[in-house]
């Protein structure tokens, strides 16, 4: 019997695994995707129940707390952010909360403009198209003219800021600052036979509507009709290379724990920043002793996720902002760009999103010392429910060989494959900048009218960003892959996830890995007839 | 016979009378708001469907608030005068960090998901979908004077 050989085989059925496979299906290539957990059941999303507000920790967004059979353990021991993510198709995007602004020029040129981390080997020109062309093909709304980002026109309308979002804009203008409502990759009117927003609000548990664009809404099923396979969970455990370092194609366990060798002319990695360096690392042998496409040593290297703040301010007046799509407010990006008299380099986001539900707020009120016990409760409750705002502080993380994923000596899934390690510290510049944003974001909320601000600063449950530990650029010396997302090393091996950042950004990445996957997708096939030369 | 747990009730009598007691403390009716007593809404009969497997730590929270009782007024908890309760309740609160937390946590978290709750809150009961929630657009003529100042990013 002929060996099944795909042409190419895509780990992972995440946010860029399904740009990729989309722009690669026209080819008419054999694609194949490899996918360790399952489809999702959005019948089974907490807002279907009565009890939704907590069903939510069903939905844990830490690997290590959800504990499904289709998750991997990390070892974050030496992490001062512990990881979120999510393993089934649609990957992290299954339980993000579509806040979706793009990187801007600044962040492709952090070296040259700043002094500090590399310039990408590309720009935000050449991402520029293929941001719009996932924006269409993903849905996702907002308003064109925000003066803090290049002119782009968002397909569908923006999503309502409602009375919170009035209350802030007008506190924000009083301080002269910049505000936008947020991209959002949510659907705000019918699209592509999906139904509208109706603001069920946790959209970060999942959206059982499925105005959320979470690619196993908005890109697989799309992809499955022209042609793409994907298969549920298959764990991959290495990527197997021949003498002329070429790979050749992966090894993975079935749902029945049965081992296969799907060969592949071409392999594309897409398990975020931490799933493609423990796989790499887990791809030993005598030609690539130190892990696959790692002759320069960086695989692993350079973690970025975002240091994460939060402070929180209530209001006098009802505002319902407990209602609406949790994370999509509007954001500030007043203290995005460098300023040489701060005390810090790069910059944050301010992203301001929804209140909270009544067991949180009666929760963290009675606990907090907010809402007391007996006659005064309900008094104080009414106090406190539908007039929070969040502001959520999203710092620029910058690279660091000392930030790294590393292979665990003992922790192992399932299947006893080594699971990775987390080392990782906040840098004195992360210090001083989230220092400055939680102050910026208290101001914010008290020139909006904030009676009260609780301030919780860094919080360590945010790790959802991974980011930097392929690094894309041209010197193989300094980097995994070239400006396309080829390894140096192993010319049919591509990376396309968050793992090819050179710097972060100050802003939630799903946007720019989806659109460099559409870019890489595309120079591939520029690229065919001399793919591996 | 106060002891005794049958299958179809999770607490002694001993324990269901302290809980009853100790719910009204926690919150009480508010007949103004219209809304009800914390004891009026079944808190066990939603532990038992949700959060099953604190029933356990709910019951030693209410034996321990009955030594308490017993130890500092010789009598059962909810043979107390309300204000006698609320005195030793507040007096644990202030002495142990963990008082009663599992009770008041499923008790809240109970009470708010409680459709009579929510909806004399003026919020609507049960799932979210389909209908989900009516949010406003917003004045999205506030953002004038940002246009205005003009682009602020760099190339």
């Amino acid at each position: 019997m002929a060996e099944d050989i795909v042409d190419v085989l895509i780990i992972g059925a995440g946010a860029s695994s399904a740009a990729a496979a989309w722009s690669l299906s026209d080819t008419k290539m054999r694609i194949l995707c490899l996918e360790q957990g399952d489809w999702m059941n959005p019948s089974e999303y907490p807002s279907n129940n009565k009890y939704w507000q907590v069903n939510r920790n069903q939905f844990n967004q830490s690997p290590n707390g959800r504990k499904w059979d289709t998750d991997y353990p990390i070892n974050e021991d030496d992490s001062a952010i512990s990881v979120a993510n999510f393993n089934g198709v649609g990957g992290g995007t299954v339980l993000y909360s579509g806040h979706f602004p793009r990187l801007k020029p600044s962040d492709f040129r952090a070296n040259s403009l700043d002094g500090v981390a590399d310039d990408w080997p590309i720009d935000y020109a050449t991402l520029d198209p293929y941001f719009a062309q996932n924006d269409r093909n993903m849905g996702v709304s907002g308003l064109a003219g925000d003066p803090a980002i290049p002119y782009h026109e968002p397909p569908l309308p923006v999503v309502p800021i409602g009375k919170m979002g009035d209350t802030l804009g007008r506190g924000l203008n009083k301080l002269g600052w910049h505000w936008w409502p947020s991209d959002a990759a949510i659907i705000t009117e019918d699209y592509e036979g999906r139904e509208k927003c109706v603001n069920l609000g946790p959209c970060n548990y999942g959206c059982a509507q499925g105005a959320k664009s979470s690619v196993d809404i908005a890109y697989w099923p799309v992809n499955q009709r022209l042609g793409v396979e994907l298969k549920t969970r298959c764990r991959v455990r290495e990527i197997t290379v021949d003498e002329n370092d070429m790979a050749t194609g992966a090894i993975y366990f079935d749902e029945d724990g049965v081992e296969h060798h799907q060969r592949a002319e071409v392999v594309i990695m897409a398990c975020n920043g931490i799933g493609t360096p423990r796989l790499l690392l887990n791809s030993t042998s005598a030609r690539f002793p130190d892990g696959l496409a790692n002759r320069s040593g960086l695989v692993g290297k350079n973690l970025m996720f975002h240091p994460w703040g939060f402070v929180k301010g209530h209001f006098n007046e009802p505002l319902d902002s407990h209602l609406g799509p949790m994370g999509s407010c509007m954001l500030s990006q007043e203290f995005y760009e460098s300023d040489p008299n701060r005390d810090f380099v790069r910059g944050y986001s301010l992203q301001f999103t929804r209140g909270s539900a009544a067991i949180d707020t009666a929760v963290n009120g009675t606990f907090g010392g907010d809402i007391p016990w007996g006659s005064g409760h309900h008094e104080a409750f009414e106090k406190y429910m539908g007039r929070d705002i969040n502001a959520n502080i999203c710092c620029e993380d910058l690279p660091e060989l000392c930030n790294t994923v590393t292979l665990d000596p003992t922790l192992v899934d399932s299947h006893g494959i080594p699971a990775p390690k987390i080392t990782y510290r906040l840098s004195d510049n992360s210090k001083r900048m989230m220092h400055h944003a939680v102050g910026k974001a208290t101001e914010a909320l008290q020139a909006a009218g904030a009676f009260q601000i609780d301030a919780a600063g860094h919080t360590a449950g945010t790790g959802w960003h991974h980011m930097g530990t392929a690094r894309m650029g041209k010197d193989p010396e300094n980097s995994v892959v070239n400006e396309w997302g080829r390894s140096h090393d192993v010319k049919n091996l591509f990376i396309i996830d968050g793992s090819v950042f050179v710097t972060s950004g100050a802003v939630n990445p799903t946007t720019t890995i989806q659109a460099l996957a559409l870019y890489i997708a595309d120079s591939m096939k520029k690229n065919l007839a001399n793919l591996f030369d | 016979m106060a002891d005794l747990i049958t299958t179809d009730q999770l607490l002694t009598e001993l324990q269901a009378r302290t809980l009853d007691a100790v719910l009204d403390i926690i919150i009480p009716a508010d007949e103004v708001r219209g809304m009800p007593s914390a004891r009026d809404v079944d808190v066990m009969a939603y532990v038992s469907e949700v959060a099953e497997q604190r029933v356990d730590a709910i019951r030693e929270e209410l034996d321990s608030l009955n030594e308490e009782s017993l130890k500092e007024t010789n009598a059962a908890f909810a043979d107390l005068s309300i204000a006698d309760q609320q005195a030793l309740t507040e007096q644990l609160k202030a002495t142990e960090r963990y008082f009663l937390v599992t009770t008041v946590l499923q008790t809240l978290n109970c009470y708010y998901q409680h459709d009579t709750v929510l909806t004399a809150l003026g919020m609507k009961p049960g799932a979210p979908f389909p209908e989900g929630n009516e949010v406003p657009h917003g004045d999205l003529s506030l953002l004038d004077p940002v246009r205005a100042r003009g682009k602020i990013y760099r190339e």
